[in-house]
């Protein structure tokens, strides 16, 4: 396994997950780089975004935009993962997203779905 | 559910003789009741999936087809539909056997008999009360639509409340070096939960006042603290989400406070205080603790600091400034108010 560690973003508008998800990410020594609640926050900040992967819940503060907001991230070569307790309708999605996280999010769920990130980059 | 459901009421009616159709067309919408016929079967199951409030149909009309083609409707009409028909039969037919014959063939359905010749008043009189139980059948499913939006809506907050324990037990459990301590620490927090919880169920869902949230947090402290605990600001109107994360942060404050801070002595105090800028719609808040025991920047920070760090900069989109000042920690934190304001967020 490459040990070098890969930089995380976090698009999730539930402040306690991300605290969580966020300790998560640093127990498998990532590099947690922070969390938007919305698509609008994102395309915000994308131009200073500087992720290796970003994790995104489909429905956001600004409503179902998770999808939209994959989209828009693929574009710019970053690839990302669905976190979400609604795994069917992440599935509705196939060309977004690489991978979906079922809610509440297992530490080994977590480390294995991250390691995509690296083929992707 | 079609678009034509929006508009009146209609009847469809079916009646093979000319002047029996005609009479009937010029009855109703004479009383302002609108009339489509249907001259075939096929036009039937065509006008039949429209949704009409009432179908009228002669004895004449009802071959072994349209027997077949309503009760085909009949039998996939969503489970509120009990569609409303009016049968005009000739005065030798024999009524008890027709009836008996029709109820047979069309389930669901609430059917009214007329023996010719009927009287205006009588058939208009049927129809209009037809037309009335079709409607409330449609208020039962509107009632029926609501309540599985409801629910969905309801398994989606349940599932982001178990989410948000799980979240709060986790990062609790990581931190605690006793049983003991762990107890107090989780149930503090799932009282601050449980509270913004309440205070957004009263507020129906709607928006919920920092005021009141700051009130809910600080009411366990002020029995034995009075006057030191001060807080001033406006009326701020939240959604229930940043309600939550605001009560959750200030819980955090206070708690700390407490164990460690300004209400850690007698003498120490605190002062909250918030403002919205109305030039450029900002909200602004600040916790200052004075008159604890002197304070130093932890080595490692603790559950209340990281949360506070982590939910402030995703609640605002920017972080919060914490200093660790020798004479109190000092805590800013603040954004755009529309961020935390109900309209933000589309329900």
């Amino acid at each position: 396994m490459d040990p070098s560690p890969l930089r995380i973003f976090y698009l999730e508008d539930n402040p306690l997950i991300v605290f969580h998800v966020e300790a998560m990410v640093e127990d498998l020594g990532h590099i947690f780089m922070g969390s938007a609640s919305s698509l609008a926050d994102l395309v915000k900040n994308i131009d200073s975004l500087e992720a290796d992967g970003v994790l995104i819940d489909i429905d956001l503060a600004d409503g179902r935009t998770g999808p939209a907001a994959a989209r828009l991230l693929r574009e710019r070569g970053i690839p990302s993962i669905f976190v979400t307790g609604q795994e069917l309708i992440a599935a509705e999605y196939p060309q977004t997203a690489m991978a979906t996280i079922g809610k509440p999010v297992s530490s080994s769920d977590l480390a294995d779905k991250l390691e995509l990130f690296r083929h992707r980059s | 559910m079609s678009a034509n459901d929006s508009r009146l009421d209609w009847v469809l009616a079916m009646a093979p003789y000319r002047r029996d159709a005609d009479y009937l067309e010029v009855l109703l919408t004479q009383h302002g009741v609108p009339v489509q016929r249907a001259a075939g079967v096929k036009e039937l199951a065509v006008l039949l999936e429209q949704s009409p409030g009432t179908f009228v149909a002669t004895h004449e009309a009802l071959n072994a087809e349209v027997l077949e083609t309503v009760r085909r409707f009949l039998t996939d009409q969503p489970a509120w539909s009990e569609m409303p028909l009016v049968i005009l039969l000739d005065r030798t037919a024999s009524q008890a056997r027709i009836r008996s014959q029709l109820s047979a063939a069309w389930p669901r359905s609430r059917q009214i008999y007329y023996q010719r010749p009927v009287t205006a008043l009588e058939l208009l009189s049927g129809v209009q009360s037809s037309l009335l139980a079709r409607l409330r059948q449609r208020d039962v499913r509107d009632h029926i639509e609501r309540e599985i939006e409801l629910r969905r809506e309801l398994n989606h907050r349940v599932k982001n409340i178990l989410a948000s324990i799980s979240s709060i037990f986790e990062m609790t459990r990581r931190r605690a070096v006793s049983l003991n301590d762990f107890s107090n620490d989780f149930a503090g927090r799932l009282a601050a939960l449980a509270n913004v919880h309440s205070a957004v169920f009263q507020a129906n869902g709607g928006a919920v006042d920092l005021r009141h949230i700051v009130d809910l947090t600080f009411s366990p402290y002020e029995a034995d603290s009075h006057n030191r605990l001060v807080y001033e600001g406006p009326s701020v109107l939240l959604s229930p989400e940043a309600a939550t994360t605001l009560a959750l942060c200030l819980h955090e404050l206070a708690t700390n406070a407490l164990k460690y801070g300004a209400l850690s002595e007698p003498e120490g105090r605190i002062r909250l205080e918030w403002s919205a800028s109305s030039s450029d719609d900002i909200l602004t808040l600040q916790w200052v603790e004075s008159g604890g025991p002197p304070v130093s920047e932890p080595s490692r920070s603790g559950y209340g600091t990281r949360y506070i760090r982590s939910a402030l900069s995703n609640l605002f989109g920017t972080p919060p400034s914490i200093q660790f000042r020798r004479q109190g920690l000092h805590c800013t934190f603040g954004g755009p108010l529309q961020r935390v304001s109900l309209k933000h967020r589309e329900v």
